[in-house]
C-alpha cells in the first residue's frame, strides 16, 4: 500500500510525458534504474541517505531529460508512434548498457538503518518506508501546486488539452515540450531513487523492465494522460498487487507471483477496452 | 509476359535470398551468420505485413512467435513416438504453429484493433506479458521450465537426423518462410487489400467514410503477419534451439528488433525489411565480433540516429530516387 505512493510518482512522470507530447516512454524503467543508482552511489560513497539525494535525483533526471529532448525528441514531436516508441526504447537500451558498461552487471544493494515504526497491533513498518511515503506525497503536492497555480504549470495544462489552441494563445509549445519532458524524466528518476527505500537490494542495469510494465498498467488505470489519476492509481495498484498475491497464494497449483502479474495485465486490457480514459477519467 | 510482369519486384528479393543461401553454404563458417540474416529478414517481412501496411505498432508481436514455437514443441512432444509420421511430424508442427498464432491473433485482433496509436501499442504489450505470466502462473505447457524437445527429436529422427534438422533444415525453413512472406506481401500490395490498407494507414476515418471496411482488412493483415511470425518461431526457435522457455520466447526485445528492421529498411515496402534485416544482422554480428558485450551500447545510438535522420528508411529513399527509371518495376 505504501509502495503505491512510489508507484504513483513513477507513473506521474510517464503520464506527464504522454499527456503533453503524446509519446509513450518505453524506456521508462531505465530512467528509474538511473535513480536507483544515484541513491546507491550517494549512500555508498558519500554516506548520504536516499532522502537527501531526492533533489539530486530530480536535478539529474531533469538534466538527462533535457539532454535527450534536445537530441532526439525535439525532432519527433509530430512523428508517428512507431518512431517515438522505438526512439524511447533505444534511449532505454542506451542507459541500461551505459550503466552496465560503467558499473558492471552485478546486483547491488545497501542497507540504510533508520529504525522501525512500531504499531503493535497492526504491523511494524520500517521508518524508511514512512519517509518514502511522506516525501513522495510532498513531491506530488508540489507538482499539483505548480500545475494549478504556477504560470508554466498552467501552460503545460493548456498544451495537454489543445496543442494548436495553446499555440494560438501565444504559448511557446516547443518550450513546454522541453519542460514537460525534463520534469517527467526528473520525476521518473526521482521515483527510482525512492524505490530503493523499499527494495534496497537488486539494483542492477536491467532492473527497470518490470517497472516500465507496471507503470503502463497504472497509467492506464488512472487515464493515460492524467498525472493526478496516475498518482492515485498508484495506490490502488499497490493494493491490488498485494491483495491478489495473497489470494492467488491460497490457490494450490498456482504460482502466485506470475498470477499477480497476469492479473495486472488482464486488468490493463479490460480497462483499455471499457474505459480508455481511466478509472478517474472525466470524459 | 504481361501477367508475369507484376511479379518482377520479387526478382531482386529472391535473387538476394538465393545469393545469401549460396554464400552461407559455400563459405566455411558462414552458414550460421547467413541463417541469422535470413531470420531477421524473415522477421522483418512478416512484421511488415502488419506494421508497414497498417501503421499500427504491435509492441507484443513476439507473442505470436512464441505461440508458434509452442505449437511446434507441443506437436513434437505429443506425437514423437509415432514412427510412421517421420517428416510429416514437422509439417504437422508447422501447421500447429500457424494455427496457434493465428488463433491468438484473431482473439487479440478482435479486441485490441479497436484501439489506436499508443493505446494499441500498450494493449499488445499487455497481451504479450499477460500471456507469458499466465503460462508461468498456471504452469501450463511446462510453466516457467518450458519444453525441451532435444531428446524427443533424437527418438523421432535418430541422432544424426536430429542434429541435421536443427543445424540445417531449420534454417532452410526460415529461408522458405522468408520467400513466402515476400510473395504474400507483394500479392497484398497489388490487390484490394493493399489499397485498403494504404488508405487506412494514411487516414483511417477518411478510409472508413469512403466505405472501406477497415476492421476486416486490418484483421486480414494482422492474422497473416501473426501466422508468419508463428512459423518463424516454430522453425528458428523450436527446431533450431530444441527448447522453448517462456522468459526467452516472450522477450520484448525481439519485437523491438523487428521494428528496427522494418524502419531501417523502409516501412511498407517489399524490399525494405530484407535490406533492413540483413543490414541489422551484419551490424549486430559484426559489432558482436569486434566489440563483444558492447554491441547494444553501440547499436542504440545508431538506431536513434537513423530514426532522426532517415525516417523513411533505406528502401523508402531509394524508391523515390528510382521513380521514372527502368528500375521502378523492381523496387516497390
Amino acid at each position: 500500500m505504501i509502495l503505491g505512493s512510489v508507484y504513483g510518482l513513477m507513473t506521474m512522470g510517464l503520464s506527464l510525458i504522454f499527456g503533453v507530447l503524446k509519446i509513450v516512454n518505453v524506456g521508462h524503467g531505465a530512467f528509474m534504474m538511473v535513480g536507483a543508482y544515484i541513491a546507491y552511489w550517494m549512500f555508498h560513497l558519500l554516506g548520504l541517505s536516499p532522502i537527501i539525494s531526492i533533489p539530486i535525483a530530480l536535478a539529474a533526471g531533469m538534466a538527462l531529460g533535457y539532454f535527450f529532448f534536445q537530441i532526439v525528441i525535439a525532432k519527433l514531436t509530430t512523428a508517428a508512434e512507431l518512431t517515438t516508441l522505438l526512439a524511447t526504447f533505444a534511449m532505454g537500451i542506451l542507459l541500461e548498457e551505459s550503466a552496465r558498461f560503467l558499473w558492471g552487471p552485478d546486483y547491488r544493494g545497501f542497507s540504510w538503518n533508520v529504525g522501525r515504526l512500531m504499531l503493535p497491533p497492526v504491523a511494524i513498518i520500517p521508518l524508511g518506508k514512512i519517509y518514502a511515503l511522506i516525501s513522495s506525497s510532498i513531491v506530488a503536492l508540489l507538482l499539483y501546486l505548480w500545475f494549478k497555480k504556477g504560470r508554466s504549470g498552467s501552460a503545460v495544462r493548456a498544451v495537454m488539452e489543445d496543442r494548436e489552441g495553446a499555440r494560438v494563445c501565444g504559448i511557446n509549445v516547443g518550450r513546454i515540450y522541453a519542460l514537460s519532458f525534463s520534469v517527467g524524466i526528473g520525476l521518473t528518476v526521482l521515483s527510482g531513487n525512492l524505490l530503493t527505500l523499499f527494495v534496497p537490494v537488486g539494483i542492477n542495469p536491467y532492473m527497470g523492465g518490470v517497472y516500465t510494465l507496471k507503470a503502463f498498467v497504472i497509467a492506464v488505470l488512472g487515464g493515460l494522460s492524467s498525472p493526478w489519476g496516475a498518482f492515485f492509481a498508484g495506490f490502488l495498484f499497490g493494493l491490488i498487487e498485494n491483495g491478489s498475491y495473497t489470494i492467488f497464494g491460497l490457490v494450490p497449483g498456482l504460482e502466485p507471483f506470475s498470477m499477480t502479474q497476469f492479473f495486472a495485465f488482464f486488468l490493463l486490457l479490460m480497462i483499455l477496452l471499457w474505459k480508455p480514459t481511466g478509472l478517474f477519467g472525466t470524459k | 509476359m504481361k501477367r508475369l510482369e507484376k511479379f518482377l519486384p520479387l526478382l531482386p528479393v529472391y535473387l538476394f535470398y538465393g545469393l545469401l543461401f549460396l554464400f552461407g553454404r559455400s563459405v566455411e563458417g558462414m552458414w550460421q551468420p547467413a541463417a541469422l540474416a535470413a531470420f531477421y529478414a524473415a522477421l522483418g517481412q512478416a512484421f511488415n505485413v502488419f506494421l508497414g501496411m497498417t501503421g499500427y505498432v504491435d509492441f507484443g508481436y513476439v507473442a505470436f512467435m512464441a505461440l508458434g514455437a509452442y505449437g511446434m514443441a507441443l506437436t513434437i512432444s505429443n506425437f514423437y513416438t509415432i514412427a510412421w509420421l517421420d517428416g510429416w511430424l514437422i509439417l504437422m508442427g508447422l501447421i500447429a504453429a500457424a494455427l496457434f498464432s493465428g488463433a491468438l491473433s484473431v482473439a487479440v485482433g478482435a479486441i485490441a484493433l479497436r484501439l489506436r496509436g499508443a493505446y494499441f501499442a500498450i494493449a499488445t504489450v499487455g497481451v504479450n506479458e499477460g500471456f507469458r505470466f499466465l503460462l508461468e502462473g498456471v504452469k501450463l505447457w511446462g510453466g516457467s521450465e518450458g519444453i525441451v524437445i532435444s531428446s524427443k527429436l533424437r527418438t523421432a529422427f535418430g541422432t544424426e537426423g536430429a542434429s541435421e534438422l536443427s543445424t540445417f533444415w531449420a534454417d532452410v525453413f526460415v529461408f522458405l518462410i522468408a520467400g513466402l512472406a515476400a510473395f504474400v506481401t507483394l500479392r497484398y500490395m497489388q490487390s484490394r487489400i493493399g489499397y485498403a490498407l494504404t488508405a487506412l494507414r494514411e487516414d483511417e476515418d477518411a478510409a472508413k467514410s469512403m466505405g472501406i471496411y477497415t476492421t476486416k482488412y486490418k484483421l486480414i493483415a494482422f492474422i497473416t503477419s501473426s501466422a508468419l511470425a508463428g512459423l518463424i518461431g516454430a522453425t528458428a526457435w523450436t527446431l533450431k534451439l530444441t527448447y522453448v522457455f517462456p522468459a526467452d520466447a516472450f522477450a520484448i526485445h525481439y519485437t523491438v528488433e523487428a521494428i528496427v528492421i522494418v524502419i531501417l529498411g523502409g516501412a511498407g515496402t517489399l524490399m525494405g525489411p530484407v535490406v533492413g534485416g540483413v543490414l541489422y544482422a551484419v551490424l549486430k554480428y559484426g559489432l558482436g565480433v569486434t566489440f563483444p558485450g558492447l554491441q547494444l551500447l553501440i547499436l542504440a545510438p545508431i538506431i536513434l540516429a537513423i530514426i532522426v535522420l532517415f525516417p523513411e528508411g533505406i528502401v523508402g529513399v531509394l524508391k523515390t530516387r528510382v521513380q521514372g527509371t527502368v528500375l521502378q518495376k523492381f523496387i516497390v
